[in-house]
């Protein structure tokens, strides 16, 4: 293993054939793991998957049934056991700031901490000063909590679970709900963090993306870990690869490969593939066999990022792809204003809270059939902007036009003809799935004649056959997200606003979800303005636009977004050094662009690969680190928004 | 509006309303509560609380020992007094006042009979735990009139006046006709005045909660973007509690007083459970104001307790108007219960109907429009 110079080999924890239920409920079902002193070992999985159960569990404050688990070799059977460790380890539960008390300030909340683990006054003033300069929340040490960002209250957080200096952190979703960026700088803290005490991190996550940050991960998926080791060998577990190909017709072509295979997306203009079973060479080959007829444009083989791999995991394994099953999707029994209509158009809108612009002259529009992404950090005015043009919240200034109504004298006409789906889950919990549909069927006025109907198209659209009867309080992520859909879905709008719709939704879910959303678009014409943190749905959008500071910075499709970012700033360049973390602070203090860590990989950008190339082994050998690979990338959406933000931000003086 | 909007606009009412009650009845808890306050709550103040002296305890320190003093000691009987024995000095008493183990203490001085029966004046002492100043005052009251009872009788009987004679003798009889609850039963009272409450603060928290509920879920906002105008948003909640409201007070009614305390009803139910309805509606104004002042349920209930207070005091239950000093009569007349108070009472036992009641039912509903556009107002300007 590559990573012996930053990891001891004693195993930090140990866990073997561990089984926890709730009344009949089983959460974790025989899992086993180990981690090794000083590493960031992740655990990735949908919501449900038994993430939550085992690290509670690790931290010693969730009883188990079965198996044996052992930390810093005790061995954890009894609660005066887990008292034993409780001092060595630090546990940050799930939720933005949930631990934390709103109405302290940055610095009382450390305080508290502090106290609660009996730490001396003067290692509290010590660390506190470092992480909390480290955290660059030493700004905001008088503000109270709940004032802070959702990606400061994270850090604060982190702050807080490593003031008695643990040597073990257990972080329960740290990153869900935050901002790329922020997410980018929690990680690049932890790993600072833990390299410079020599902690061990356990981390769990429900973004695929990030799994490139640990050093080994477990996948779960119900309870089971159904794949671990390093991030690249997961990868390989999946039996295939990826096809990414452009062709003449993309509705056709679709409709051609998708009986051939179950893993198949449209992103843009091209459409991706899982081939199961061949390798790269092959692969290409046998999906154009597939096309006869049809003209291809580009066509390429890879190997399976993560998420993809991971799909193809379940479906290889626990999840078999059920057969038989018509999956086409209804259709609207109307028909929408002719295509190409502008659906949604702002001008110069504006809003101002007390002396703060939230919004400050954002202008776009939206085309029917259009789906629209508007990405932004946490704060960036994407929730007002939205609220604005539903037409809850009136406009400071400015203009806009939502299905062809005003929204500054129209707003009971807007609210008619769009559909929407906040942020939160916000449908009643104790009514069942048809009550809930029923009830959005009356309030949006459908007619009585064609109500069961109606009911019927929605739960097909939504594909909640088998739910219909149950509480949705009863549903998993997944299947309460399609229903907010399918209730937005009520009266056939032909405009849709969808608020972080999959947050904390599965692969399986999202994808599923953003199906739905692609027909809506080709095939009904609705049009669709949505905002996600997830930068792989980013891909799916037609166009985008970049929020930061309440100013739309950057307003294009993706594919553009891409290219413009390599003809500024260059190429993604990925390294592989023995010594990742000291080159990491070698290429910081050096003028390279977008440095990152992740997992034992560097990511920079670089205008000309072979002067950058260059210059990396030049200042690699004078500390003599070894580079071990070097490849050149497209960076990613992750990375436009990334370096956008960043690239303002630096300009701030603040 | 035309036809079409107008049913669309009634629609909606309705199932919004339906959602509001599939919800109540999906929560037990909430359901065990609200029957807890109809039913067993309204028995336990109409049987447990009394409002007359009942076996009050009295220990007594003869310091005469006669057959006069025994007879006075008699007459502190049940069911007003409960005799507990004698004592035999004054530390001792008051060391069992002070602990609260007894309520008064007759203290009989030495000569007592002598005295009588030498035709001197003479005293009792009557001491009394009147940090209850209900009970302190009854009991002095009730000690008062026996102790005069026994002095008359042993005044006739010394003068040695038999029945025929006292009667000619210029005593003046005190002849009361006790009306609309002749046998001065507390149940009927109490019983009343507990569902008046009890309807008072479940109209002002169940349709608060139920809007409280909305802001905490998040659902809120699902609602906000949808073609509902706040009425339609809150009207449903405030039909919905009412209807569940009402249905409690006549199993209060019909299950409880009536058969449990033979309340006779005089007036018309009809009219009692129209007022109660205007009454609903009224406080439930209240309760949606709280609704948009509060951002969780905890708070609510906070807030509703504190207007419970001032509500209940003012509510005329306790004490009359003409009792209060005159800003809290002017204050009366803003707090809805008075209303509710006066016409239930005046329907249910003293048979009153719309002619006499005709102003404070007016007052009631003005209150009422003002208190509800109120809560509706504050709430759209939040969520417009």
């Amino acid at each position: 293993m590559g990573e012996a110079a930053l990891v001891n080999e004693n195993p930090v924890i140990d866990i073997r054939g561990l089984r926890k239920s709730y009344k009949k409920k089983l959460a974790v079902d025989g899992v086993a793991l180990t981690v090794k002193q000083g590493e960031i070992y992740g655990l990735i999985g949908p919501d449900g998957a038994g993430k939550s159960s085992l690290m509670k569990a690790i931290a010693g404050v969730l009883s188990f049934e079965q198996g044996s688990l052992t930390v810093f070799e005790v061995n954890i059977d009894s609660e005066a056991a887990a008292e034993k460790v409780k001092g060595r380890l630090g546990f940050m539960p799930q939720g933005l700031g949930l631990n934390l008390y709103g109405d302290l300030s940055v610095e009382e909340n450390i305080d508290f901490f502090a106290q609660l683990r009996q730490v001396s006054l003067q290692q509290l003033s010590e660390r506190k000063e470092k992480l909390l300069t480290m955290t660059r929340l030493d700004k905001f040490r008088d503000r109270p909590m709940k004032n802070l960002s959702g990606g400061m209250k994270q850090k604060l957080g982190l702050v807080c679970t490593l003031i008695h200096n643990p040597e073990l952190v257990i972080l329960d979703e740290p990153t869900t709900g935050v901002d790329p960026v922020s997410r980018r700088d929690f990680w690049a803290i932890l790993a600072e963090l833990l390299r410079e005490q020599g902690t061990t991190a356990l981390v769990s996550t429900a973004y695929m993306d990030e799994a490139a940050r640990f050093h080994r991960l477990s996948l779960m998926y119900n309870g089971q870990v159904l794949a671990d080791g390093e991030p690249d060998a997961i990868c390989q577990q999946a039996q295939g690869c990826m096809v990414e190909l452009t062709s003449e017709s993309q509705t056709e072509a679709l409709g051609k490969l998708k009986s051939h295979y179950p893993q198949l997306e449209a992103i843009g203009t091209k459409i991706r593939v899982f081939v199961d079973n061949l390798a790269l060479d092959e692969a290409a080959s046998t999906v154009s066999g597939h096309l006869d007829g049809l003209q291809i444009k580009s066509i390429k083989a890879f190997d399976a990022e993560l998420e993809d791999a991971f799909i193809a995991l379940l479906r290889q394994g626990p999840l078999a792809p059920k057969t038989g099953k018509d999956e086409s999707i209804p259709r609207f029994d109307k028909t929408l204003p002719d295509d190409k209509a502008i659906a949604i158009e702002a001008r110069q809108l504006c809003k101002d809270f007390d002396q703060f612009r939230s919004v400050d002259k954002i202008s776009f529009k939206v085309r029917q059939g259009e789906i629209f992404g508007l990405l932004g950090a946490n704060g960036a005015g994407k929730t007002t902007a939205i609220k604005m043009l539903t037409g809850i919240l009136p406009p400071s200034d400015g203009e806009g036009q939502v299905a062809g109504a005003d929204m500054r004298n129209a707003a009971q006409a807007i609210k008619e003809r769009i559909g929407y789906m906040s942020q939160a889950f916000s449908l009643y919990l104790d009514l069942t799935v048809i009550e809930n549909i029923h009830l959005y069927a009356s309030i949006y006025g459908v007619s009585r004649s064609i109500l069961k109907q109606r009911l019927d198209w929605v739960i097909q659209i939504a594909g909640l056959e088998e739910v219909t009867a149950q509480l949705a309080g009863s549903l998993p992520m997944g299947v309460r997200q399609r229903l907010a859909l399918g209730c937005a879905l009520v009266h056939q709008p032909g405009v849709l606003f969808l608020d972080e719709p999959t947050s904390g939704v599965d692969p399986i879910g999202r994808r599923h979800f953003w199906e739905i959303l692609m027909h809506l678009a080709n095939v009904e014409q609705v049009a669709i303005l949505v905002t996600t943190h997830y930068m792989s749905e980013a891909e799916h959008c037609d166009h985008l636009a970049l929020m930061y500071a309440g100013r739309v910075i950057a307003d294009d499709t993706p594919g553009n977004m891409i290219q413009a970012l390599q003809d500024e700033a260059g190429q993604l360049l990925n390294i592989t050094t023995d010594q990742p973390l000291q080159a990491l602070a070698l290429f910081e203090k050096s003028d390279f662009k977008g440095v990152a860590l992740f997992g034992r990989h560097i990511h920079l950008l670089a205008q000309d690969r072979d002067t950058a190339e260059k210059k990396i082994r030049e200042l690699l050998d004078k500390e003599s680190i070894k580079l071990l690979n070097l490849s050149a990338d497209a960076p990613s959406l992750e990375d436009v928004f990334v370096y956008r933000v960043l690239a303002l931000e630096n300009q701030e003086p603040e | 509006m035309n036809q079409h909007g107008f049913i669309l606009w009634w629609d909606r009412l309705l199932a919004m309303t339906l959602k509001e009650l599939k919800q109540l009845i999906r929560d037990p808890v909430l359901l065990l509560i609200i029957s807890y306050f109809f039913t067993v709550d309204v028995y336990m103040a109409g049987s447990g609380i009394n409002l007359n002296l009942r076996n009050a305890s009295v220990m007594v320190i003869d310091h005469d020992h006669s057959a006069a003093s025994r007879e006075l000691i008699y007459r502190f009987r049940q069911p007003y007094f409960d005799f507990k024995g004698e004592i035999f000095d004054t530390k001792t008493a008051e060391s069992l006042l002070d602990q609260g183990r007894i309520l008064a203490v007759l203290d009989i001085p030495e000569n007592f009979q002598r005295h009588l029966l030498q035709g001197q004046a003479t005293a009792v002492q009557f001491q009394v735990d009147s940090a209850n100043t209900v009970l302190g005052t009854l009991a002095t009251s009730y000690a008062t009139e026996i102790t005069a009872g026994f002095s008359q009788d042993f005044v006739a009987k010394r003068l040695g006046l038999g029945a025929e004679q006292m009667a000619s003798l210029p005593i003046i009889q005190n002849r009361y006709r006790v009306l609309y609850n002749p046998n001065q039963i507390d149940g009927w009272f109490m019983s009343i005045s507990e569902l008046l409450t009890v309807t008072t603060m479940l109209a002002m928290m169940l349709p608060a909660a139920a809007a409280v509920r909305e802001k905490e879920r998040g659902t809120i906002e699902q609602l906000a973007v949808s073609p509902l105008s706040s009425l339609q948003i809150l009207l449903p909640k405030v039909i919905s509690m009412g209807l569940v409201i009402l249905l409690g007070v006549a199993v209060s009614l019909f299950m409880i007083i009536i058969p449990v305390f033979d309340l006779p009803v005089k007036g018309s139910l009809g009219l009692f459970f129209t007022v109660t309805g205007l009454y609903v509606f009224t406080a439930s104004g209240i309760g949606l104001f709280v609704a948009t002042i509060s951002r969780s349920l905890a708070q609510v209930t906070m807030l509703v307790i504190l207007l419970m207070m001032p509500i209940l005091l003012l509510s005329g239950a306790w004490t009359p108007p003409e009792a209060m000093p005159q800003v809290m009569r002017w204050a009366m007349k803003i707090s809805p219960l008075y209303y509710f108070n006066e016409m239930s009472y005046a329907i249910l036992l003293k048979g009153a109907g719309v002619k006499i009641l005709w102003d404070s039912l007016l007052g009631l509903a003005l209150l009422g429009a003002v208190f509800f556009n109120f809560g509706v107002w504050r709430f759209r300007r939040q969520f417009g």
